[in-house]
């Protein structure tokens, strides 16, 4: 089974280094396996800062053990941008190289029009779906389909429902009109935490995707198996070609032909 | 039991779907590790019938359900419901966000249709 994933711990400007220290510990204790912090980007008044992202090892020299694995959680970084006109689609592009020391790469689209420019052509791994207002249109069929073709995930956030009742209300109903189109598809679930207590235990949120009209297979998917997905994606982005993952071996291969039968072992010239 | 005179006879019983409850053990996690104000049991179940209220409105909020056990110290409960009424409940314990202008949130450590496997930690089973 894929492990657990919470790909959204916001980290803001302001957000102290104890704060998000604090976050990731209770991640860990919760059970999550891995963790992204995100840092958004809005291009609001033509100030484009695409930062560097937060390293990790100086963040933390030995990250927390994970509830029940005795494994330590693994850190990753995630670029969120709020695209609201069409030239910001363009710094994405021109600014490439620069999101390339990202794991992963989100866009907010802000409009119809957007919306299907990010599911088609955009070189991203995951398309938010705006939790904290009402949907301004209505998420149409092509453009969906384009993505989940193409691999990209939609990721709904929870933590706003927890903060607020309005907030509640968008986000179940733009997950429902969303579960309309997709039908449970390439969905990823995920915190948006500020703070220790906004985060829930992988099962609360698989059953609360349940709420949201997914299967229970689903809404288990979009913990484990769908945040395993878009990390591959990422680092399919980064490559360009593909992803090779190489296990070093430690022992020496004599070593280990010992205990093995005569028969079993790997045939030499010698033999 | 097998009295003298009785056969010993094999028979297999398969039973489907009849666990009509689930139990579930929770914990209440507050900002700091003890609040201002005294929790007892009766409030306990005002909250959670007011985060159901809040969620599934008048209707969820007449979801029978009972709180078994509640320890005020620690703030761990074990609550029972009805196998059909699991996901409304606990969709609305996850969302409950505060109590009292406190920031608070609801820590489901186990749920299960047996109440005898709250007994063990089914999350933790890599005990150091």
């Amino acid at each position: 089974m894929a492990l657990f994933a919470d790909l959204n711990i916001v980290n803001t400007p302001d957000t102290d280094r104890k704060r998000l220290q604090s976050l990731i510990e209770n991640a860990a204790h919760l059970g999550y396996s891995t963790v992204a912090i995100n840092h958004v980007a809005e291009f609001q008044g033509k100030k484009q800062e695409i930062a560097k992202p937060i390293s990790v090892t100086e963040l933390y020299p030995s990250p927390p053990i994970v509830q029940g694995k005795s494994k330590p959680i693994k850190i990753l970084t995630r670029l969120t941008v709020i695209v609201s006109d069409a030239a910001h689609c363009n710094d994405l592009r021109i600014t490439s190289p620069h999101t390339r020391s990202y794991d992963i790469v989100a866009v907010l689209p802000k409009t119809e029009k957007l919306f299907h420019v990010a599911c088609m052509t955009l070189d991203i791994d995951l398309i938010c779906i705006n939790v904290i207002e009402k949907q301004p249109y209505h998420f149409r069929r092509p453009s969906v389909n384009g993505a989940i073709e193409r691999g990209i995930y939609f990721e709904l956030a929870y933590s706003p429902a927890i903060k607020d009742s309005t907030m509640r209300r968008y986000t179940i109903s733009n997950a429902l009109s969303l579960m309309q189109i997709c039908k449970g598809k390439n969905i990823i679930m995920s915190s948006a935490a500020e703070r220790p207590l906004e985060l829930r235990g992988p099962y609360d949120i698989a059953n609360l995707g349940l709420l949201f009209g997914l299967t229970e297979g689903d809404a288990k998917a979009a913990l484990s198996t769908n945040c395993r997905a878009a990390l591959l994606h990422g680092e399919t982005r980064k490559t360009a070609l593909g992803v090779i993952y190489t296990v070093k071996k430690v022992s020496a291969t004599e070593e280990k032909d010992e205990g093995t039968p005569l028969s079993k072992r790997a045939k030499t010239k010698s033999d | 039991m097998i009295h003298p005179g009785e056969d010993a006879a094999y028979e297999r019983h398969v039973s489907r779907n009849t666990c009509d409850y689930h139990y579930l053990k929770v914990g209440l996690a507050f900002e700091e590790t003890r609040p201002g104000f005294r929790l007892n049991a009766a409030h306990f179940k005002q909250l959670i019938v007011s985060a159901l209220k809040d969620l599934h409105g008048e209707i969820g909020a007449a979801l029978p359900f009972d709180v078994l056990k509640f320890e005020e110290e620690t703030l761990t409960s074990i609550l029972r419901v009805k196998s059909n009424g699991l996901v409304k409940l606990w969709s609305a314990l996850t969302l409950l966000g505060s109590y009292q202008n406190q920031k608070c949130a609801f820590r489901v450590t186990q749920v299960s249709p047996f109440l005898l496997a709250l007994s063990g930690n089914s999350r933790e089973l890599v005990l150091n």
